[in-house]
């Protein structure tokens, strides 16, 4: 269902220290929308990702989130970037995705713990539950980050290079995953990569950066632009 | 079993060190967990060196003349200041350096290290009076604990004790995925600056008890053996505590029995049980 703006950046620019990597950044995602930011290493894509997410803040130019109000986020970073000598059991690691609403001083609530097993149960992986996160798969590690993502009931999921580095078949499956919880929980959804062949065309919009510029527009007609550069 | 019966005993001449013995033991190894997993171990050696150079420092300026209290207080007072001005100075410029990723981690803690070990050697030799008292606090003599100084310590531990548990979600989250954290709404510099802080207080306070050895082993020791045998981040922390109880309890009543000094003896024994523990794991995972 894509109706309103989700979120809307107006001549952002973006960087580190105060030093632009990409300017000019202007475009709209829309509710339900599937948008793929696609472009080569080392071309701004995770540091967009993060503006988009708060992680880092614009340099300049407004991010506007539709109500005003920030959208809930469930995000699904490199699982490279988490260290694994954190000896977290799978369940653990999904658990995380409650502790935007935690209270301190307060044991972890039933209905938490019940919402969590069913996360872990909608990425196929409640089996693996009391499993250490450091001795999964790739592919396994990457279900429960969407599962820990899905904890956080959120609004926008957002997944940062989901499929590079676990094999093909793992792959097939995290892209069937993905494409199941966009159309069953209606998701607005920005997913990173910088692999081409892992853009399925039923996705919406392809936001491309190439030499420091954005170009979007709709998956198929994006994909030829691509494929003939 | 005497002696053991005697140390149980509630009128126990040296009940003090025992007691804060089993302090150190339960908490140390909860601050201890995240200097594991943060992978800042290095720090865990260095930070009680800084803490140690500024009770030098008070011990030097007390000799010189500068009281903060008119009777003999002041001067352990003023010891425990030097110690958390000291360490809590040092972890912050240490974690704006990290947060700016200036140079190399290792660099800056083995520098900041030397310079700690060489000051606090230099503040000792200057002060001639306070050789005796700062020496002991190197070795890990934890012998005369007053009534005053215990309570104070179950207050300061317990309160960190406290926060690490109410807070424990926050500070594992942070410690873990500052990205998410963030985007779940955390505010990661407060909950750094909180961790950093109980840090410094554990660590200053502590040397100040028992040494700059006893803290190192209690901080660091069980917080890895835990992690050799335990799954999941709850019985890591439960696991890690009583761990550093039992060495504790036993090292004092080994160094009792057998009249060693007992902050070299604790440690050892944490030593002990990690061997003992890897050499386990390794025969079981041989038999299977």
């Amino acid at each position: 269902m894509m109706t309103d703006d989700c979120i809307t950046l107006k001549d952002v620019a973006i960087g580190y220290g105060g030093h632009p990597i990409l300017n000019d950044i202007n475009f709209s995602l829309k509710a339900g929308e599937f948008t793929v930011l696609f472009g080569p290493n080392g071309s701004g894509k995770t540091t967009l990702f993060k503006t988009i997410l708060r992680i880092i803040p614009p340099i300049h130019g407004t991010i506007v989130y539709s109500n005003g109000s920030l959208p809930r986020f469930g995000y699904v970073p490199q699982r490279q970037s988490l260290d694994e000598i954190y000896p977290f059991t799978a369940g653990e690691v999904v658990l995380m995705g409650t502790f935007g609403q935690a209270k301190p001083f307060c044991p972890t609530p039933k209905t938490d713990r019940i919402w969590v097993e069913h996360c872990l149960k909608d990425v196929g992986m409640l089996e693996l539950k009391k499993q250490l996160f450091s001795e999964l798969s790739g592919g396994q590690k990457q279900r429960i980050l969407i599962a820990r993502a899905l904890a956080t009931r959120p609004n926008v999921l957002l997944l940062d290079e989901p499929i590079t580095g676990i094999d093909f078949a793992a792959q097939k499956m995290i892209m069937e995953l993905i494409s199941q919880l966009h159309k069953e929980h209606h998701l607005t959804i920005v997913m990173v990569t910088h692999e081409i062949y892992s853009i399925p065309k039923w996705t919406d919009k392809i936001i491309w950066i190439n030499n420091n510029k954005i170009v979007l527009g709709n998956t198929i007609e994006m994909l030829s632009i691509i494929e003939n550069q | 079993m005497e002696q053991l019966l005697e140390i149980i005993n509630p009128h126990f001449l040296l009940r003090n060190a025992l007691y804060a013995g089993l302090i150190v033991g339960f908490v140390c190894p909860q601050v201890g967990i995240f200097f594991v997993l943060r992978r800042m171990i290095l720090l865990g050696i260095a930070l009680p060196q800084v803490s140690n150079a500024g009770i030098a420092f008070a011990f030097l300026l007390h000799t010189i003349g500068f009281h903060f209290l008119p009777h003999m207080e002041s001067e352990k007072l003023m010891g425990l200041t030097g110690a958390v001005v000291f360490t809590c100075v040092a972890i912050f410029i240490l974690a704006i350096l990290e947060r700016k990723r200036k140079g190399f981690t290792e660099n800056r803690i083995g520098f900041i290290y030397a310079l700690a070990g060489a000051t606090s050697i230099l503040f000792v030799s200057w002060n001639p009076y306070g050789q005796t008292e700062v020496l002991s606090v190197l070795k890990g003599e934890i012998v005369s604990i007053p009534d005053m100084y215990l309570w104070s310590m179950l207050a300061i531990y317990g309160t960190i004790f406290l926060c690490l548990v109410g807070f424990h979600r926050n500070f594992v989250l942070v410690s873990y995925d500052t990205d998410t954290a963030v985007t779940l709404g955390k505010n990661v510099i407060l909950w750094d600056i909180l961790l950093y802080l109980i840090i410094g207080v554990i660590i200053s306070f502590g040397v100040m008890t028992v040494g700059p050895l006893v803290i190192f082993g209690f901080l660091l020791i069980p917080a890895i053996t835990a992690r050799m045998v335990t799954r999941g981040i709850v019985p890591l922390c439960i696991v890690s505590s009583i761990i550093g109880v039992i060495a504790s309890f036993i090292g004092f009543y080994i160094s009792y029995r057998f009249d060693l000094p007992t902050g070299p003896t604790d440690v050892a024994l944490l030593c002990v049980i990690l061997v003992l523990l890897y050499l386990g794991k390794i025969l079981i995972r041989f038999k299977r």
